[in-house]
């Protein structure tokens, strides 16, 4: 990483920024005297203008985009220059959608007043004609459930007139016309009822009417906006122009995060810049102006630089599986060339079913290619396809095809569980063992060659030593006594007290029962492909039950076979994928690892719904 | 005839997927709670959220398999029932404990930190892949479960 220092004119920075845009090689650091630009939340707010109406069409023309179809293709000489057309096209889409919500929003208030004048329809009396008049009082409302016997008793003395209307959730309708001077008492045996006034719609004529007449303007705006609706599909044919409007927006409000430090006519940002890259930043920026000054130097030991990795085709799509544990930290052990084999091969022997294992490995390559997968969906991809071809081995290893058992060239494991832990323990000791060598290989470069032997080469010694004896020749005994010792003598040699220090030292060899678990860990390895070769048998033995019942039965096994042993491998695709992160998370990371590093994320193009081509 | 041993082989397969699946429904359960509770906020995680949801499933099917492997020994599967002697059954018996309790609890228990990893989605939909590995720890015991209970059924000479 080299630190960059960039000053030119302000008149040039979005040029100069766009060049850098385009090929990725930079990532400005903001400082604290950077200023937010003007125009910046007018790009974000225009953004969020397109995002809403790319949503909009998704929405009522052409459905959601689907999360694996191919992004659009767009030149990159044409995808630099936005145009006005976009522009008009989002205010248009967004004025269209603005009306139909509010003609949907209309109608539905005016079908909520149709049906609260539900109760009311029997009324044949004009709603405006329910007002006081020099004589009499009218009261119309909703009574308590129930209560409209004890109103009418109640009411019977007075010179009133009381009509029920229907009766609905909120109560009994009643329509109440009291002469004058009993209006006060009428009014309060109402009260004694949960009395409550009804608003009639500020609207003449009869409910029935009013109703009706409400109805028809609702289906009208309906209609309205059905029509408005027609209209956005015939726009729906332009989605594509937006989709490149919003990237091209957000392209450019990224450019406008940091102003960096400005002058009246100058602008300084700093950031960092692979090693590797310098000339070819340097070429981008002459190619924009020459009027520019930029320098790169060596991080100083107060920078934390952010750090990238840089492996092989095969081994970065295993770049995911790290990055999703931590990002290695600058300058430490990028452990992905050694993860990435033992990894591959965990994937197999967890599934284990060769017929499992073709079929991922064609869809998941395939997938990768008919949708030209990007970024971490095509790590994953490419993982899991690998994974895929690993299953096949392991699989015919171990004799499991779809469930079924056919010529194992090595053994199988449900017949020989024993021969299966013991690979499983010895494939573990191999990867923990590599774990213990990348640490003693890491401290040595440091300069700590003493510390790794004395650390964890005594430990392998120990396990050399221990192994050796177990195959049966004892002179082992005398190896792994000679680990133990140095654990013993030296695991703790900080401690100046002679006796603390032995009982530390005995301490660190109790860390033996660490390692137990991490190798015994390793069984789970055989238990996941347990799991996966019994199922798929399972399935098998139920289907051939049904396949003796007949000619339906014998459909119902089949849906049975490809339902069951689809769910079977998605279930076991998700096992065996976490579990083999984990072996490498926990048990081999534990060993060297050495991550809380920052990512490395240049100024570039992160497009949403287009490819830039070049 | 049905004897006592071969009865009792049938008890250890119904520990094993009984208890195991009822772990498993908990925990899917209570982590499906929480994964509608994400929805309503962004139905977009959908995908992220159903792979944390699926999680606690496994003891259901760890304990299926056992039951699964303990019938078709003793060939409940495909017709001729063995007739098992009161010690094999016992055997089988005691072999559907280790999945059928640890099934059962860490089912439950999965379930609480796949939820937990599902609200984490909510928050920092990036980091759905640490939830994921919060809740694999938990498997962990499942998994050793069911390797001994398959090595137990495995060890019972019929």
């Amino acid at each position: 990483m080299k630190k960059v220092n960039l000053f030119a004119m302000i008149e040039n920075r979005d040029a100069i920024l766009s060049a850098l845009q385009k090929t990725g090689n930079v990532m400005f650091v903001p400082t604290a005297d950077d200023k937010v630009l003007p125009h910046a939340s007018e790009v974000a707010d225009e953004a969020a203008k397109a995002s809403d109406a790319i949503k909009f069409l998704e929405q009522h023309a052409t459905g959601k985009a689907s999360l694996l179809a191919p992004k659009l293709q767009v030149p990159y000489e044409k995808f630099k220059q936005p145009t006005d057309r976009s522009k008009d096209l989002t205010d248009q889409v967004q004025a269209l959608s603005e009306k139909i919500a509010s003609l949907r929003n209309e109608a539905e208030t005016m079908r909520v007043q149709v049906e609260k004048l539900e109760p009311w329809l029997s009324l044949d009396v004009p709603m405006e004609e329910l007002k006081p008049t020099e004589n009499t009082e009218t009261f119309a409302g909703y009574i308590a459930d129930g209560s409209l016997d004890k109103l009418k008793k109640d009411l019977e003395p007075l010179t009133c007139e009381l009509v029920p209307m229907g009766n609905t959730a909120e109560g009994q309708a009643v329509v109440v016309m009291a002469y004058k001077d009993d209006a006060e008492q009428v009014k309060h045996f109402l009260k004694a009822c949960d009395y409550v006034d009804f608003v009639f719609p500020k609207r003449t004529g009869t409910a029935k009417e009013v109703a009706a007449d409400l109805t028809a303007a609702a289906e009208e705006k309906d209609r309205l906006a059905a029509e408005l609706e027609a209209e956005s599909v015939k726009i729906a044919s332009k989605k594509d122009s937006l989709c490149v409007y919003y990237d091209q927006l957000k392209a450019e409000g990224q450019r406008m995060t940091s102003s960096g430090q400005e002058t009246e006519k100058t602008f300084h940002m700093q950031g960092w810049c692979r090693a590797d890259r310098e000339a070819s930043v340097k070429e981008e920026i002459a190619h924009v102006t020459d009027v520019y000054d930029l320098t790169f130097a060596d991080p100083g030991p107060e920078d934390i630089p952010p750090s990238v990795v840089e492996n092989s085709k095969i081994v970065t799509p295993y770049q995911a599986v790290t990055d999703m544990y931590s990002i290695v930290h600058s300058g430490a052990f990028d452990p992905n060339p050694i993860l990435a084999p033992f990894f591959c091969c965990f994937f197999g022997i967890m599934l284990s079913d060769a017929g499992y294992g073709v079929v991922i490995a064609i869809f998941f390559l395939a997938a990768l290619k008919i949708f030209k997968l990007q970024g971490f969906a095509k790590k994953l991809f490419l993982v899991i396809g690998m994974g895929g071809l690993s299953t096949v081995f392991w699989g015919a290893m171990f004799g499991g095809w779809f469930g079924l058992t056919w010529h194992p060239f090595m053994f199988e494991p449900m017949k020989e569980p024993l021969k299966m832990l013991i690979l499983c323990y010895a494939l573990g000791a191999f990867h923990l063992v590599s774990g213990m060598c990348i640490k003693i290989y890491v401290e040595t470069k440091r300069g700590n060659a003493k510390g790794a032997f004395l650390d964890t080469g005594s430990w392998l010694i120990l396990f050399a030593g221990l192994f050796i004896w177990g195959m049966g020749t004892p002179f082992g005994k005398y190896i792994a006594e000679l680990g133990a010792a140095i654990i013993i003598l030296f695991g703790d040699r900080e401690n100046k007290n002679i006796i603390g220090r032995l009982f530390g030292g005995l301490y660190k060899l109790y860390g033996i029962s660490g390692y137990l678990s991490d190798l015994l860990s390793y069984s789970r390895l055989f238990a996941l492909g347990l799991a996966t070769g019994v199922i798929a048998m399972v399935i098998n033995t139920v289907a051939e039950l049904l396949w003796k019942a007949g000619p339906i039965g014998i459909i119902v096994a089949i849906l049975l076979l490809i339902g069951g042993h689809t769910f079977n491998i998605i279930i076991n695709i998700l096992g065996a994928y976490v579990h083999s992160s984990r072996l490498q998370y926990i048990e081999f990371f534990g060993k060297f690892f050495e991550g809380s590093g920052r990512a490395f994320k240049p100024l570039a193009l992160e497009t949403k719904y287009t490819d830039v081509t070049k | 005839m049905l004897t006592l041993g071969t009865a009792l082989a049938f008890g250890g397969a119904a520990i094993a997927a009984g208890f195991a699946g009822v772990g498993s429904a908990l925990g899917v359960a209570v982590a499906g709670e929480a994964a509608a509770g994400v929805m309503s906020e962004d139905p977009d995680k959908f995908g992220n959220v159903l792979v944390l949801q699926a999680i606690p499933g496994t003891q259901g099917i760890y304990g299926l398999l056992i039951a699964f492997i303990i019938l078709l020994n003793i060939g409940a599967v495909g017709g001729d029932l063995k007739e098992l002697t009161t010690f094999q059954g016992i055997a089988m018996l005691l072999a559907g404990f280790p999945i059928g309790l640890v099934g059962c609890i860490s089912g439950y228990t999965q379930g609480r930190v796949a939820a937990c990893g599902i609200s984490l989605t909510g928050k920092r939909p990036e980091e759905t892949g640490k939830g994921i590995t919060f809740a694999a720890m938990v498997e962990t015991y499942a998994v050793l479960a069911l390797l001994i209970s398959f090595l137990m059924v495995n060890g019972i000479k019929l």
